[in-house]
């Protein structure tokens, strides 16, 4: 089947199915990590590409993540007092800015994740030695 | 399939846009295991020799390519024809200097060395078309050149990634399919660049759909630009500094993920379309390139019908030689017959009759020139005429030249007169074919100066800031910057030393060391080829406007090409010069013409004795005056010792002193071996010449020649203790063998141990002591003409012109001013050879136009007065200043109180005066009446009505000459009051006085010492002569900065004056001293400033200073009592 395995193999009129698209959650995961990644499809929060625009749901907020030694990924992450199991991560990227000044650099390591049915954008900043909630998507 | 080869990778040679050396690039990839590596820099092969052996070195398979810029190939009209949101945005231009190309990338990977050729060809033709176009290439010439090729499709500022990225996916497929059938079938990939980015694995991913709709292949590649990830740093500050931009620079990058990654890392980055790494290693299988090196191409020879290049070359070298010797002796008649057997056996004789066809236009033609280095060792080259100095009588050495036991390109490197350097060069072009002659190039690298300019204009600082950190730095490398700061007394107070505002600067300048910043052109090196030179090496045209090869010296020797060394030299300009004068003032039989004299004059030795040697090529030096008035040189012999001695390999083996002792029978001459002591006589039992290391090898071991040179480049290059050893052990047992006491063969390899890496190449010094002589001789009878030609062609030699006048007038020589009624563009000899006019070039503002229309006026009517002046000229109010301010214009004229005006009253009339001449036009009233402008009263009953310290620092600062009198002249009073010696009484006093002298600084040298101290050799000078002075480190601590900022100095010491030493002072103390007249002003020694871009064509010492150096004087005026 090749690339996109998940999506061409997804039965999306399964019989004694007629509301959901997805029957569990299980199921949706590796459509929706697909589809994530696809070239020909735009989240909606990427439009948005000022940083500090009010739409795009930025935040940098310090939280606890769990970190996975072994995978290289986080395992979880807390905020606004609740546990957020991570369910994928589907991304990450890096950051390197303004690296001649001392007051703006940025130097991150940046992880998108899927937790709770959401998108989240985990970042540890390599400056500070901390981990922060950098964007809260879809 | 496991493993990754990295395909598109920059490297220095990028130009400002990698900061990866080829070593590291190199050892990375060993270290990594990676099979092999490709080297892709930005618009042309630069580093692709050096990567290429280095790589192999490495056991790394090299893989030579390079990323193009190239034309759109999605769009076939014009960008601009397209909907704004179709329209892609070029990246920011890439290359050197013109072969700098605003195009998409592509990466191109030589299969083979069908490839490499295609690939020369390529960017030849590309940089070359048209001087003026920017360097991008067709897609016609593309396809035409794509043999052997492999093509990638470039990173994120390829057409295809670029298409993507700006959703634009009609125009990415396009550009693919254009560009894929540029290239054979299976030879152009998608390439995939996964930088880490948030946009990333979108962008491989629309990729891979593209190549695979397309049915193409694809290949991952990180666009290596650095070799550690935080290496990015530097990256960013280079790439500002190439597009002359602040940080962050033409590609604001959002990461620092362009570095040499690890096939693992590489792999998990891929792990979606592991294919994509696994084509790395199928495209790292097909590239075979051998590029044969080791292998030698010489440039093809037409001979008559029935010859071949051999016969020829013996024909004419008989002929030579039958010329040379009279009579012709059996030694010379044996000694040509064993070259021409060895050159034959090498197959050089076409690399032979080239040189000497070159030779021969030159001296046809009247241009004087002289071979050089150990091609003087060869009796051939003295047939033919190439060099000098003839190899039987000075004992020089085939050998050296030419080891038949390895087949190395020979060199042959001929000085020309510069003047007419360029007739030889255009010869060239006309007889080998311009398309099989190019220059060679010389990268330039950075040094703590540059680096400290590159990273602080990157940073965004201000010119004046950038000027005020860069400025008094010395000439070190960048990695020693903070040694520099921290150690060296002229940079005390320099505003870097702040570590904590400029750590990371610093940081940045130290990382930049020996990074090639640009390239350059040889000063003479040409690559003649017998193929067209574009199937050789990548072109380009130079700033010069000239074509160069985008390889440098070593490049092109290790592809095995010739290259001629066409060097101007100076001196040769000014003998020719010189030779001329003299023969329009003397008999023509006292100055033979060809000026080949036998060096036998008693009378030219004394002078060179006298340490009289202004001017003299090779023997001027403080340091040769000094070595001359110790050794007392007599012969010719003695004066190529001379010239040896002092030399950075002799000085360091400390070879001086035995030399001159034992040479004055102050210590006896020992030599562990009767044999050897034969060997050296000539040089009392010292190995100087790296000739006598062959010599003693033969003599004490029975090493044939051929075998002794190995033996001496085996001990010159860097080798292993075993290796040594191996060497040591067969040295010893050859002699053993022999009958050599074996601890006597132990001392005679460990003297040859210790001089064979530091002596000295003695055919080298023998053609350069053939022009040392000339120049002697003329200096020596012909002191006007000599010094007029000396500064007729500056900038040369160790000396300012200033002080080469200075000398001129100390022997007798009367100077006269410049003047627009008696002064040529050039320096003149007039009253029977006993007087020098300064030329009107030297002056400051002069266009070069101007001067020989100015004789042209003069010789036809001498001008009246200034009007006058002006209206015939139309000189300019800048030449004009200028010209009134070094008194070129004095006593012309006469004003209402019935003298000549002076310069002052002259200045002020001369805006009037040109306003009225541009009104009227040429034709106007032939008399001009202006009332002139209040000016200041006369200062002096001088003519120009100015005092003489004010003339002379006018002089000094539009001349660069003092053409009055000496400016310590002026303070000849201050000076005896003072106490201060003068130059001249210096040799009469005794070795260990006290003295006080006072001189203006003519040279500040600071060279590599044995002790790695620093010691400064100050050159000075006072009305009388030159004064050497040693400054020791404890003495330079305090005097540093005295030394660098000022021009004059009162020195305190001890006066060193034995035979074996010579004659210098050690410094003390060092103050500077302002020159005043007595209730006068101060003269000022400061060269002024020219317009020109690169400031008074006269360089030299008597170049511009900076500014804040006049701030140090005026300091030093205010402290002055």
């Amino acid at each position: 089947m090749g690339r996109n395995a998940a999506i061409k193999r997804y039965n999306a009129r399964p019989e004694g199915q007629p509301v959901d698209l997805f029957d569990s959650v299980r199921g949706r995961l590796p459509v929706v990590l697909e589809l994530l990644k696809s070239p020909w499809i735009v989240r909606g929060s990427e439009l948005v590409r000022d940083e500090d625009a009010p739409g795009a749901k930025r935040t940098a907020e310090e939280v606890p993540v769990t970190w996975d030694g072994t995978r290289r990924a986080p395992v979880s992450f807390t905020w606004r007092g609740r546990r957020y199991r991570i369910d994928a991560l589907v991304q990450t990227w890096a950051v390197e800015r303004r690296w001649w000044d001392r007051e703006r650099r940025v130097s991150r390591r940046c992880f998108r994740v899927l937790a709770r049915g959401g998108i989240y954008d985990l970042a540890f900043d390599r400056l500070r030695a901390c981990w922060l909630l950098i964007g809260v998507a879809d | 399939m496991a493993g990754f080869v990295h395909l598109h990778v920059h490297s220095h040679f990028s130009f400002q846009d990698g900061a990866a050396s080829l070593e590291a690039l190199v050892a990375r990839a060993a270290e990594l295991g990676m099979p092999a590596l490709a080297l892709t820099d930005h618009q042309g092969l630069s580093g692709a020799i050096r990567f290429y052996k280095r790589a192999l070195r490495a056991g790394v398979k090299p893989i030579v390519g390079c990323e193009i810029t190239v034309e759109a190939a999605g769009t076939s009209g014009e960008e601009a024809d397209l909907p704004p949101e179709e329209r892609l945005r070029f990246p920011a231009p890439v290359g050197f200097a013109r072969a700098r190309g605003n195009g998409f990338h592509l990466a191109l990977l030589a299969k083979d060395i069908e490839g490499y050729r295609n690939l020369c060809r390529l960017l030849s033709r590309t940089h070359v078309r048209s001087g003026d176009e920017p360097s991008v290439v067709t897609l016609r010439d593309l396809e035409r050149y794509s043999g052997g090729l492999i093509g990638l499709s470039g990173c994120t500022n390829g057409e295809v990634g670029s298409a993507v990225l700006a959703g634009v996916p009609w125009r990415a497929e396009a550009a693919a399919r254009r560009l894929a059938r540029c290239f054979a079938p299976g030879d152009f990939y998608v390439e995939l660049v996964h930088t880490l980015t948030p946009y990333s694995p979108r962008y491989v991913a629309a990729l891979v759909s593209l190549a695979e709709k397309l049915h193409l292949p694809y290949v991952a590649t990180n666009d290596v630009h650095y070799v550690e990830q935080a290496d990015f740093r530097l990256h960013d500050v280079l790439a500002s500094a190439g597009a002359r931009m602040e940080l962050p620079g033409p590609y604001d990058r959002p990461n620092a993920e362009l570095y040499f990654k690890p096939a693992g890392e590489m792999r998990r980055l891929f792990a979606d379309v592991p294919g994509a790494c696994d084509a790395t290693l199928e495209i790292a299988a097909r590239c075979e390139l051998d590029l044969g090196l080791g292998e030698l191409h010489f440039p093809h020879v037409e001979v008559p019908r029935g010859e071949t290049p051999y016969s020829v070359l013996t024909k004419l070298s008989w002929r030579g030689l039958e010329e040379r010797y009279r009579p012709m002796t059996p030694e010379a008649v044996q000694r040509l017959q064993h070259e021409l057997s060895v050159i034959d056996r090498l197959g050089f004789s076409e690399y032979f009759l080239v040189v000497r066809d070159i030779v021969d236009f030159a001296k046809s033609h009247g241009i004087r020139c002289s071979g050089r280095g150990s091609a003087g060792d060869s009796i051939v080259t003295y047939a033919l005429g190439i060099t000098d100095a003839d190899p039987i009588r000075h004992g020089l050495l085939f050998e050296r030249f030419l080891n038949p036991n390895r087949r190395q390109m020979p060199d042959i490197d001929v000085d020309f007169d510069s003047a007419r350097r360029d007739e030889v060069i255009d010869y060239i072009y006309r007889r080998f074919g311009s398309d099989h002659v190019a220059m060679v190039a010389t990268v330039a690298t950075m040094t703590s100066r540059s680096a400290v300019r590159t990273v602080a204009r990157a940073m965004g600082m201000p010119i004046e800031h950038v000027n005020a950190l860069s400025r008094h730095l010395p000439w070190v490398g960048a990695r020693r910057i903070r040694e520099v700061l921290s150690d060296y007394p002229e940079c005390a107070h320099h505003p870097l030393r702040d570590e904590s505002r400029y750590g990371m600067l610093l940081d940045l300048v130290e990382r930049l060391d020996g990074c090639p910043m640009h390239l350059g052109t040889h000063l003479g090196g040409f690559i003649i080829t017998r193929e067209p030179i574009d199937s050789w090496t990548p072109l380009q045209w130079a700033a010069k406007g000239v074509v160069v090869s985008q390889y440098d010296k070593d490049d092109v020797e290790a592809l095995g090409l010739v290259k001629m060394d066409i060097l101007g030299l100076r001196m040769h300009s000014a003998i020719s010069d010189a030779v001329r004068l003299a023969r329009e003032r003397a008999d023509t039989d006292a100055v033979p013409e060809p000026f080949d004299l036998v060096p036998d004059d008693p009378k030219v030795y004394e002078t060179i004795a006298a340490a009289d040697t202004v001017g003299m090529f090779q023997l001027e030096s403080s340091g040769q005056r000094n070595l001359t008035t110790r050794l007392r040189s007599s012969t010719f012999e003695d004066v190529i010792a001379q010239i040896s001695l002092f030399r950075p390999g002799p000085l360091e083996a400390e070879m001086i002193a035995p030399f001159i002792r034992r040479r004055h029978g102050l210590e006896p001459v020992v030599v562990p071996h009767p044999s050897m002591g034969e060997v050296l006589r000539d040089s009392y039992g010292v190995i100087i010449y790296q000739e006598q290391v062959l010599q003693v090898a033969k003599a004490v071991a029975g090493f044939d020649l051929a075998e002794a040179d190995s033996l001496r480049r085996a001990m010159t290059k860097d080798r292993s203790r075993e290796e040594m050893e191996a060497i040591h052990a067969h040295f010893v047992e050859r002699a053993v063998g022999l009958g050599v006491e074996r601890e006597v063969a132990e001392e005679v390899f460990r003297q040859l141990e210790g001089f064979a890496a530091y002596g000295f190449c003695k055919a080298h010094a023998a053609c350069f002591a053939v022009v040392s002589y000339a120049s002697a001789w003329l200096r020596t009878y012909f002191l006007a003409e000599f010094s007029a030609a000396i500064l007729n062609h500056e900038p040369m030699g160790f000396y300012s012109p200033r002080v080469v006048l200075d000398d001129a007038r100390r022997h007798g020589v009367r100077v006269l001013p410049p003047h627009v009624n008696h002064s040529r563009g050039d320096f003149t000899v007039e009253d029977d050879g006993k007087a020098l006019r300064v030329g009107l070039d030297y002056l400051l503002h002069m266009p070069g136009k101007l001067p020989p229309l100015i004789a042209d006026e003069a010789a036809r009517r001498p001008f009246d007065d200034l009007a006058d002046f002006l209206r015939r000229t139309r000189c300019d109010a800048d030449a004009a200043e200028s010209l009134i301010r070094v008194g070129a214009l004095d006593g012309l004229g006469v004003t209402e109180l019935g003298r000549p005006p002076t310069r002052d009253e002259m200045l002020a009339l001369l805006p009037e005066l040109k306003a009225v001449l541009a009104r009227e036009g040429v034709a106007g009233d032939s008399t001009l009446v202006l009332a002139p402008a209040r000016t200041r009263p006369r200062e002096d009953a001088h003519v120009s009505g100015w005092s003489e310290p004010r003339r002379l620092s006018e002089e000094l600062q539009r001349l660069g000459l003092a053409v009055a009198c000496h400016p310590l002249d002026l303070a000849y009073d201050d000076l005896v009051r003072r106490g201060v010696t003068f130059a001249k009484d210096l040799p009469s006093l005794p070795d260990g006085s006290f003295v006080r002298v006072v001189g203006l600084r003519e040279r500040a040298q600071t060279p590599r010492t044995r002790s790695g101290r620093r010691t400064c050799f100050l050159t000075m000078e006072d009305a009388t002569g030159l004064l050497d002075a040693t400054v020791f480190e404890d003495v330079l601590r305090h005097s540093g900065e005295v030394i660098v900022k000022h021009r004059c100095y009162l020195v305190e010491g001890t006066l060193q004056n034995n035979p074996e030493r010579g004659l210098a002072i050690v410094a003390r103390r060092v103050e500077p001293y302002v020159i005043r007249a007595s209730g006068s002003d101060r003269v000022r020694l400061r060269r002024a400033v020219g317009q020109a871009p690169l400031g008074p064509f006269r360089g030299g010492a008597g170049a511009a200073e900076e500014e804040s150096w006049d701030e140090a004087e005026d300091l030093a005026v205010s402290r002055d009592p």
